[in-house]
């Protein structure tokens, strides 16, 4: 197969530039990573790739895969169409080859406070939630922060100082609709306070499109309005969606 | 738990809404009038509009039109004109060509000879 990768080394690189690779691919490969692995094991050792758990749960290898945000490590190598273009994350700042700084995603992570916030005494053993209570998580709490729906809203690609983006709005979402967290109004009125911080969303979907999880951001990003506006009865879980196969 | 409206994000999100939910409704509205009972001449067409009634709603979908325009377009500014100085100006020419406009469309509303 052909793939056609990114590439980009500051220290020795003036710009960056895009590398062809040849690769035999057997039937018995299957995703995406193995083969980039594979690429940086036999043709050259200097590509980099940032990987982890190697099955989309951790979230660390976010990549461009012919112009849609994924996960290299569950995307099926074989249905992509040649050649396979990779490149990094659009729009976040590049470190090395496919590796990308993600602090700014991560400061706007932490601006909503991804914590529970509650004041009153702890119970003896634990904060307990109703089946019901608990089911309002989901669709939300199974976000793995791997940046793939921030890197492809251009929202965030005009605005990523100061709006907060998907990822940190469904994980707002997730807090708001917790049923042990009491600093729900706060929260409203934080993301209210400043016209960038949610209001940047204008619903093109595109986070909900490239999901690896199947997790609707936009969908949470209307329910925060709503409740905004206190309008009841839109508070159960978020439904997941089946994941398109990136081509 | 409705936190306050006056902030400018979601008022204006809801502005955009409302508007558009009025405008629509009148685009229905002036359909059907057109095709149930559409004025023969001129003179008919023009008694229709300047009765009092139409003319409010006209207004009405006017300043909806003009209030959504600027939502549209005021985001969009935002979006793009990152510099504060040139985007306080932006913002200010478009709304003072928006309002010469809402100012226009009165006159021709309402100082036409019934």
């Amino acid at each position: 197969m052909h793939f056609s990768i990114f590439r980009y080394n500051p220290e020795r690189d003036e710009k960056p530039y895009m590398q062809d690779f040849h690769v035999d691919v057997a039937p018995t490969d299957r995703m995406l990573l193995e083969v980039i692995l594979r690429i940086r094991d036999t043709q050259d050792d200097s590509l980099t790739i940032r990987k982890s758990c190697r099955e989309g749960v951790c979230g660390s290898d976010g990549i461009n895969i012919n112009g849609r945000n994924g996960l290299a490590c569950v995307t099926r190598v074989r249905e992509l169409r040649e050649p396979v273009v990779l490149r990094p994350l659009p729009s976040f700042p590049v470190i090395r080859d496919l590796v990308v700084d993600m602090t700014r995603f991560w400061k706007q992570y932490d601006s909503i406070k991804p914590y529970l916030v509650n004041d009153e005494l702890p119970p003896e053993k634990e904060r307990l939630q109703s089946p019901a209570e608990r089911d309002k998580l989901d669709g939300s709490y199974e976000c793995i922060m791997c940046g793939c729906c921030t890197s492809q809203c251009p929202s965030s690609w005009w605005n990523p100082k100061t709006f907060v983006g998907p990822a940190g709005l469904i994980q707002a979402y997730r807090f708001i609709s917790d049923s042990r967290d009491r600093a729900t109004r706060e929260r409203l009125e934080d993301l209210n306070s400043d016209p960038y911080r949610l209001f940047r969303c204008r619903t093109i979907m595109n986070c909900t499109e490239v999901c690896p999880v199947g997790l609707s951001p936009s969908r949470a990003i209307e329910r925060i309005r709503l409740r905004m506006l206190d309008v009841q009865g839109h508070d159960g879980g978020l439904a997941l969606h089946r994941v398109p196969t990136i081509r | 738990m409705a936190v306050r409206i006056a902030a400018t994000g979601l008022r204006a999100w809801l502005v955009q809404r409302a508007s558009a939910i009025y405008m629509l409704l009148f685009i229905v509205f002036l359909l059907a009038h057109f095709t149930v009972d559409p004025p023969h001449s001129y003179p008919a067409w023009h008694a229709w509009m300047t009765s009092y009634g139409v003319r409010v709603i006209t207004t009405v979908f006017f300043a909806a039109l003009l209030a959504h325009a600027w939502v549209g377009l005021r985001d969009v500014i935002m979006d793009y004109v990152h510099a504060t100085a040139l985007r306080v100006g932006v913002l200010a020419l478009l709304g003072f060509s928006l309002a010469a406009t809402g100012v226009w469309m009165m006159r021709i509303l309402w100082m036409a000879r019934g």
